[in-house]
């Protein structure tokens, strides 16, 4: 995002806003972003509506009341300005829109939000099938973000496991060697709100898998959201809730379910 | 997206938490899905959910947005989320759903066992399901609990840390309601998931027993 300092009061509202903590104020009392943090998600500037105000109106405004030390306690979501800028994004930034911007559709997947399907669509793609676990690492979320450079230290980590990249998944498209989880070099300093590596694997893999997570978790400055799924049994029992709880980790009580209502239905025993 | 997956809280917070959503799958059921996304939204329209709508419009507490315009330009590949915070509505907009078999892929989040529950009373058998297992990693970056459980409520990770801080400090000083409070985070959220009504009551839940920091 791109602030325009002609226009800018410097009420800080976009600070507040902002999902990173990327902007702050100059010298001069003028908002800046910081490029390097910035995700280009939007947020500010599709939830801060711009009051169109003249800027010299607004400025001589907050200078009269600061001379009395008073201020105004404008709305959080105004800005008075309109200053914020959406900036054309070239390639490789424009990577910060398609993993950061829910409203920005991934062009590989053709999927709005982070890009991925998991489970939401396993009634009738049959993605995930009996004996398998389909594990979901979201690298950045909540709240903290990620360089493509730890979505690369997570899959280089899971590679030699031999899983399966989901072929239909954003990251898998930037991964440029499958077997070792190495991505494309010209990305790894671009900064995402959140990326997810998702793989499918053999039910009787997860503890091995969790267990690398459990190493390289602390070799990356950010935090990880993991997930599990599978299909499930007959009678509705979740198959890996099994293996998680031999591997020892705690499940949530709260999660994802598909109900199983996709027409086509795909049928695994006439695939 | 994950982006309802991993909500934080306690289970009887969780109580009042469910997302329902419609999702399509390319080249399977996805082209053409509009009308069906559409009589999905509906649907749940009816049962009045605390929040809808699509990550491509936003959601419908976004200043400007109509709940009948938002539903009319909805289209194909998108996903149609409607927040709900009793398992009776869902169960009724389950069984209404059935009823009308749409053919598009529908999910529920929410508690595992009471979704479960739900589908057996609709007469369904779930298909597939995910958990959560947690945040890992840098764990000492996150804030206090409090204000992960307004922020997981939007998985996409709209809603900044500081603004939640911001609006308990609001809600704090009398300067907002936690109505209002909760309708501002709202905004920020662009798919319908987050759950006002959820994020009202644990302001409310804050005043009454102390904000951030506070002995509890």
């Amino acid at each position: 995002m791109d602030i325009d300092t002609t226009k800018c009061v410097g009420c800080g509202n976009c600070h507040i806003i902002c999902t990173m903590g990327a902007i702050s104020l100059d010298a001069d009392g003028r908002s800046v972003v910081n490029q390097d943090e910035c995700v280009e998600c939007s947020t500010c500037y599709r939830v801060l509506k711009n009051e169109g105000y003249w800027v010299w109106f607004i400025r001589a405004i907050r200078k009269a009341l600061s001379f009395f030390h008073l201020g105004h306690l404008a709305d959080t979501d105004l800005c008075p300005t309109g200053a914020l800028t959406p900036p054309e994004l070239a390639w490789p930034r424009v990577l910060r829109a398609q993993f950061s911007n829910p409203t920005v559709v991934h062009p590989g997947t053709g999927v709005p939000g982070r890009g991925t399907d998991e489970i939401k669509s396993n009634d009738v793609t049959g993605r995930l099938r009996g004996g398998e676990a389909g594990l979901v690492v979201e690298i950045g979320r909540p709240g903290i973000g990620a360089c493509f450079r730890d979505v690369e230290k997570v899959a280089m980590a899971l590679a030699p496991l031999e899983p399966v990249f989901e072929p239909e998944n954003p990251v898998t498209d930037l991964i440029a060697d499958l077997e070792t989880g190495r991505m494309k070099a010209e990305i790894l300093n671009e900064k995402v709100l959140s990326a997810i590596i998702e793989l499918k694997i053999g039910l009787e893999k997860v503890p091995a898998f969790l267990s690398v997570l459990e190493k390289i978790q602390h070799e990356i400055d950010t935090v990880i959201s993991v997930g599990i799924a599978s299909r499930c049994l007959p009678d509705g029992t979740i198959p890996h809730e099994e293996w998680v709880e031999k591997a020892g980790y705690a499940l949530s009580p709260n999660g994802k379910t598909n109900l199983g209502m996709g027409r086509p239905l795909f049928r695994e025993d006439k695939a | 997206m994950t982006n309802t997956l991993h909500r934080q809280g306690t289970i009887e917070s969780l109580r009042h938490d469910y997302v329902i959503f419609a999702h399509t799958a390319k080249g399977i059921n996805r082209e053409g899905a509009a009308s069906k996304i559409r009589e999905f939204m509906k649907i749940c329209l009816k049962y009045h959910p605390v929040n809808m709508g699509d990550v491509k419009q936003g959601g419908m507490h976004r200043d400007g947005i109509a709940i009948e315009q938002l539903i009319a330009n909805l289209e194909d590949g998108t996903v149609g989320a409607a927040a709900f915070t009793d398992l009776d509505t869902l169960h009724k907009v389950v069984e209404e759903l059935i009823k009308v078999d749409l053919g598009i892929c529908i999910n529920i989040s929410g508690l595992l066992d009471e979704v479960r529950e739900c589908c057996r009373k609709a007469g369904i058998t779930r298909h597939s399901a995910e958990h959560s297992l947690g945040i890992w990693g840098a764990k000492d970056r996150l804030p206090e609990r409090e204000v992960m459980e307004f922020n997981t409520m939007c998985g996409h990770g709209m809603i900044s840390f500081n603004l939640v801080r911001k609006m308990i400090e609001e809600v704090r000083l009398r300067r907002k309601t936690p109505k209002q409070a909760a309708r501002m985070m709202a905004k920020c959220c662009e798919c319908g998931a987050f759950n006002p009504a959820r994020a009202e009551a644990l302001l409310e839940r804050m005043r009454e027993r102390g904000f951030l920091y506070s002995e509890r």
